[in-house]
């Protein structure tokens, strides 16, 4: 049995929790798009423009491609078309 | 920001294979004309065949197959409701497109004296053409476009068909890099935007583990519906069986020529026919759940040379990544079954039914605008569907164009979707996209993967309209999101409208397809027609029946039910057994 005191708490926050608005986390995670930096060369944007997702972009911190959205069809596009053998493409752990 | 708008004699949505074939040939009747091509990826690696196809599934090639003898099977396997007039029409011309494409560098399998080497997995006719170098084909189609001068729009996501009055007049979209916005004028639009791939969630519970490419999100579906545009058939789902886990096909038409065949726990065949249809899935589908699942794709009895030849194919085109799914498990075709599952449903055309409705001509119910590929409802079109009827669309809006006039840009249309399409940046801390999809899409899978019932679409229907609310809280960080967002969107609008069109169709059909636990029966009487939606006056979804055209091709009620027997039992016909050889012949 609840006492008073907490019900009128759980009501007043479930009524709060309704319109309380949205909140953010940070996490990291595994992605398949695996880049040699070493090979990558900076300015080209092939795998870029190969992704039929979208999923990969220039890191601007080193110049060079990277998975940047968890999105990847694992299709190969990339890592066929990389004209370096830069990229290695792993299946998406949850697959694997 | 001010929009980016161009003038196109025809735009061309979409850079997969319906869409090359529609500009090519738009382009080539029209060489001081304007063919504008927009593709929300990049052309060269777009559509359902990024990375280039195994084979044709459905070549119609004279000496093999006729027309006629494939309208019939394509009906049977349909259960009878097709637009005949469609079938043929494709039936009629893809031969040309083989030939076009074999032309163009194509490299498809030919037996020695240089004939097509055409191979039998329907279950009457001959229809499978191997393309075992089929990873240059959309290399040959992107070089194609180009060479007919084409003027390509990478990476614009179309969101909206523009209307001027009741007729098509261009679309518009966002630049899925800057966030600008796009709009292409022009006198007719063919929307070639695929399947609706992203509709249930893999049973992985990864968002992009799907059997299509995730960028056919059904953008098309959406685009047309509210267009004003009829769309057909879509209750009548994509499921496909396919490899457990990766989601990709095993695949049974490059395989089952080969002699590889799909077996029960106990290592017993117990399906007639590996070609996918919903018949197929159903057979499929009991076996997995019985007490003789799971089900296995079955290589282990074939030769070294053999199985070396099915991971030359399997490993280097669709979906090349096979390979190294089934290394990391430390298992191969010649010493493991391949465990396959059935998977989530979506909407397509090209293995099912469900799409925009069209005529023979590719036309849609709204003037000026023609839908081609896996969102046109021809049913079972594959691949070389695909390319032929995105010439078929091209020939008939070229034709529209020389009657119709210019249209006019309506200037509020633009400004409301531009404010639709950008609202989810004014909330960069709103719901992340891809919660918001895994949710829709999970209940998807709760309440739509059949075997369908009414209490439960209706559940979930309640859940899809809640989500139109939820999807004014998704927030947007970039461009990149925009098209996302947009992509919710898509995909709740495809819920919806398979939830209301499952619910509409009171009876079963299409096997594990549409099968109702609380109507079990076919119910020809009542229900051999063709189940048709549209947006109503008011901009609620309105459903209703559309007679079934009568057949350019007669069949017989028994040559209808030619799909219907597909398990293995005592009262078939024994298999034919060339390619078993290892003593798991067929049960008795």
């Amino acid at each position: 049995m609840k006492s008073k005191k907490v019900e009128d708490r759980e009501g007043f926050k479930a009524a709060q929790a309704l319109t309380v608005g949205h909140a953010q986390t940070t996490r990291v995670y595994d992605v398949p798009v695996v880049v040699d930096l070493s090979k990558c060369i900076t300015g080209c944007q092939i795998c870029i423009d190969s992704c039929p997702v979208d999923c990969l972009a220039v890191n601007p911190e080193t110049t060079k491609a990277h998975m940047k959205y968890d999105e990847c069809w694992y299709c190969l596009a990339c890592e066929l078309d990389c004209p370096k053998d830069a990229i290695t493409v792993k299946i998406p752990f949850l697959i694997r | 920001m001010e929009e980016r708008i161009i003038e196109a004699d025809i735009v061309v949505v979409g850079g997969g294979s319906a869409g090359s074939t529609a500009a090519i040939r738009a382009r080539e009747s029209l060489p001081r004309g304007r063919v504008v091509l927009i593709e929300k990826a990049h052309v060269k690696r777009s559509g359902a065949i990024a990375i280039g196809m195994d084979g044709l599934n459905n070549a119609v090639i004279p000496g093999h197959a006729t027309p006629e003898q494939y309208v019939k099977e394509i009906t049977m396997a349909n259960d009878g409701i097709v637009n005949q007039r469609a079938v043929l029409a494709y039936a009629e011309s893809s031969f040309a497109m083989i030939q076009e494409l074999d032309r163009w560098g194509v490299k498809f399998q030919k037996t020695e004296s240089g004939d097509f080497d055409v191979k039998q997995v329907h279950n009457n006719g001959r229809y499978v053409l191997p393309m075992p170098e089929g990873y240059d084909l959309k290399k040959i189609l992107t070089r194609k476009i180009r060479r007919e001068g084409v003027q390509i729009v990478n990476r614009l996501a179309a969101t909206r068909v523009l209307l001027d009055g009741d007729r098509a007049c261009g679309i518009i979209g966002v630049d899925v890099r800057t966030g600008e916005i796009g709009v292409v004028l022009a006198r007719a639009v063919i929307l070639c935007c695929g399947a609706s791939g992203r509709l249930g969630l893999p049973a992985s519970g990864y968002l992009y583990g799907t059997y299509e490419n995730p960028s056919n999100a059904g953008d098309g579906y959406s685009m047309a519906y509210h267009a004003g545009a009829e769309l057909t058939g879509i209750e009548c789902f994509q499921i496909n069986p396919l490899i457990k886990d990766y989601n990709g096909p095993a695949c049974a038409y490059v395989t089952g020529p080969l002699g590889g065949h799909t077996v029960n726990a106990l290592g017993n065949r117990f399906i007639r026919s590996d070609y996918w249809s919903g018949q197929m899935m159903l057979e499929f589908h009991r076996e997995l759940h019985s007490e003789n699942g799971p089900v296995y794709l079955k290589l282990t009895h074939l030769a070294p040379e053999t199985i070396e030849e099915i991971e030359r194919v399997l490993h280097r085109t669709e979906r090349p990544s096979r390979g190294r799914f089934h290394l990391g498990r430390r298992q191969s075709y010649d010493e493991n079954l391949v465990e396959m599952h059935v998977s989530e449903i979506g909407l397509c055309s090209g293995h099912s039914a469900s799409g925009v409705w069209v005529n023979e001509r590719g036309e849609t119910t709204v003037p000026g605008l023609y839908a081609a590929g896996d969102m046109a409802c021809v049913p079972h079109n594959y691949l070389l569907g695909a390319l032929t009827y995105g010439k078929i669309c091209a020939t008939s809006a070229l034709d529209f164009i020389s009657r119709a006039g210019a249209p006019a840009l309506d200037a509020d249309q633009v400004a409301a979707e531009r404010a639709r399409l950008l609202a989810p940046l004014s909330r960069p801390d709103g719901i992340p996209h891809h919660q918001y999809e895994y949710k829709v899409r999970r209940l998807v899978n709760d309440y739509l993967q059949p075997p369908k019932t009414a209490n439960r679409m209706n559940k979930g229907l309640e859940y899809f309209l809640r989500a139109k609310d939820e999807l004014d809280e998704v927030g947007a960080a970039g461009a990149h999101d925009l098209m996302r967002v947009a992509e919710c969107g898509f995909i709740r609008d495809c819920a919806e409208m398979a939830a209301r069109a499952s619910l509409y169709r009171t009876e079963s059909r299409w096997g594990l397809y549409h099968h109702r636990l609380d109507f079990p029966e076919m119910n020809d009487d009542e229900w051999f027609v063709h189940v048709n939606l549209k947006k109503g006056p008011d901009g609620a979804m309105v459903l209703f029946k559309r007679p079934v055209g009568e057949y350019v091709v007669p069949m017989s009620r028994a040559e209808l039910s030619g799909y219907r027997d597909l398990r293995v039992s005592e009262r078939s016909p024994p298999l034919e057994p060339p390619t078993v050889h290892d003593g798991m012949a067929a049960p008795p």
